[in-house]
């Protein structure tokens, strides 16, 4: 497993909603230029992992260190979120501005470079997701893929160091999924660190260096894509496998 | 002189007597009410956007109960304020001013008016507003501050344009309730265009001609900013079609995609 220098460690998280743990004690690290695939059923706690990896969700307990450092106490929140960013499954572009905007307008406002760079990093990334044409269409006007691509050059004109991918082809109609897949494959291929829940069997088997296997709010099983998929040492992991590849 | 007999005589009479009076007044609602919006408005985003200032557990104490604190001094204001008529309001805020030396007799009584129209008017812009925050969804919220931005900045950028879009048909309302409903400013003598009314009524008590031709007004006004406002959300809504620049094979290609192309999808 590739795991040079951990960038990101998660150490103990929980997080409680009320009376329900969704996470109860997660620990693992995410080294530089990993791509790690989390899998598991709904209500295993995916995606409230990589809500609380992002502040979205308040952790209940544990520490998340970027660099060594704590997150939450030793980062400056916002530089934080420039350097770990996040794509969602339902796209969340800024409604009232354009593609180049929705891309401008983080850079601008956190990252405080001036239109003309940040403009040109928005479009060169635009065009590596083959949206360049359409930087001037508002959301409305794009279809979930095209919406995808742009949230995740949006995400990529920050310079992030991790990108979170929280079921980014979940809602995406299935003629869609595709073209969001192939980008987050190139990505990948350039060496981006990567945390990514996803559905996608066939992506998480070709593409991630390693898939964490989630399961009631617990990392059930934590390996290397060929080892999960031929031969899970648990019972719910071939349980869960079973029932997804079968499809 | 001799005196007109029928209603449309008495109408041109007091208006040829007392048109400037007429004018006067109309300007003065329509000061009064404009700006009283337009600070209403904006007391109405401060408050909007203070109650909701995210805590966590990271935060010290004492900023937490300071924001507890304020947002039962917000709830009160907005409760008082819109429980009570603004007749009533104008009384008690200007005699009580007046007893408690903070104005005297020399202060303009535009500007008292404009204050209690605006604070009014706060109150339940606080609650559109809210309104309208919450029917951005809370998605983009969460995807600003992903990419890093703070409560201030997420709202300014994202959620408030939005939101203003959103309830610009509330806040059209309310301008035209300020246009009506600062004729009860009267009762504590803004020269407002009822009170014009009620003086070019007096002299000869035609008040019926003379509050005929003060509804006219109102009408007008009201009817005029209503389209206004109309234009204004036209603006907002901004062009529907956009043009797709370059292509595989021209990268000078440029083709536009017209209104409603995309709307059956």
């Amino acid at each position: 497993m590739p795991n040079p220098s951990p960038v990101l460690e998660v150490s103990h998280l929980r997080k409680r909603f009320g009376n329900h743990e969704v996470l109860s004690d997660i620990t693992f690290t995410v080294g530089e230029g990993d791509v790690t695939c989390i899998i598991g059923a709904s209500g295993s706690g995916k995606s409230t992992l990589l809500r609380c990896i992002n502040f979205l969700e308040e952790p209940t307990d544990g520490a998340i260190l970027f660099h060594g450092r704590d997150a939450e106490r030793e980062w400056n929140r916002a530089q934080y979120h420039a350097k770990v960013g996040m794509v969602f499954q339902s796209f969340n572009l800024f409604n009232n501005m354009t593609a180049l905007e929705n891309c401008n307008s983080g850079q601008m406002r956190v990252l405080r470079r001036d239109r003309k760079t940040a403009t040109e990093r928005s479009l060169l990334y635009l065009n590596k997701v083959g949206m360049g044409p359409y930087r001037n269409a508002r959301p409305a006007q794009l279809s979930g893929g095209q919406k995808q691509r742009v949230a995740i050059a949006r995400a990529l004109a920050m310079d992030p160091e991790v990108l979170l991918f929280d079921e980014p082809t979940s809602a995406l109609d299935p003629e869609m999924v595709g073209e969001v897949l192939e980008v987050m494959r190139s990505l990948a291929q350039g060496g981006l660190t990567m945390l990514i829940v996803t559905h996608e069997m066939s992506f998480a088997r070709d593409v991630c260096h390693r898939v964490i296997f989630m399961d009631q709010g617990l990392i059930a099983e934590d390996g290397v894509p060929e080892e999960i998929f031929t031969s899970p040492r648990q019972a719910r992991t071939r349980e869960f496998l079973s029932r997804v590849l079968q499809r | 002189m001799q005196l007109p007999t029928e209603f449309f005589g008495w109408v041109v009479f007091i208006l040829q007597k007392y048109g400037s009076l007429f004018l006067q007044g109309t300007g003065m609602t329509l000061l009064i009410s404009l700006t009283g919006t337009v600070i209403g408005f904006l007391i109405g985003l401060l408050v909007a956007i203070l109650r909701t200032v995210p805590t966590t557990r990271r935060t010290p104490l004492a900023a937490r109960g300071l924001k507890q604190a304020l947002n039962v001094l917000l709830s009160v204001y907005i409760e008082v304020f819109r429980g009570t008529p603004m007749i009533v309001q104008a009384m008690v805020i200007y005699y009580g001013a007046m007893m408690a030396k903070l104005i005297d007799r020399h202060t303009p009584i535009p500007v008292v008016a404009i204050f209690i129209v605006s604070i009014n008017t706060g109150a339940y812009m606080a609650e559109i507003i809210r309104g309208g925050i919450i029917s951005v969804d809370k998605g983009q919220k969460e995807a600003a501050h992903a990419i890093g931005m703070t409560h201030w900045q997420s709202m300014i950028n994202v959620v408030l344009p939005q939101a203003v879009r959103n309830i610009m048909p509330s806040i059209g309302n309310e301008f035209v309730v300020n246009i009506k409903d600062s004729s009860v400013l009267n009762v504590i003598a803004v020269s407002e265009l009822f009170f014009m009314s009620k003086s070019a009524a007096g002299t000869y008590a035609r008040y019926f001609e003379a509050f005929a031709i003060t509804a006219v007004i109102y009408l007008i006004l009201t009817f005029t900013v209503t389209r206004i406002l109309r234009l204004i959300e036209r603006k907002m809504d901004g062009s529907k079609s956009y043009t797709i620049l370059g292509s595989q094979t021209d990268s000078q290609s440029a083709i536009t995609i017209p209104a409603d192309s995309k709307e059956e999808g």
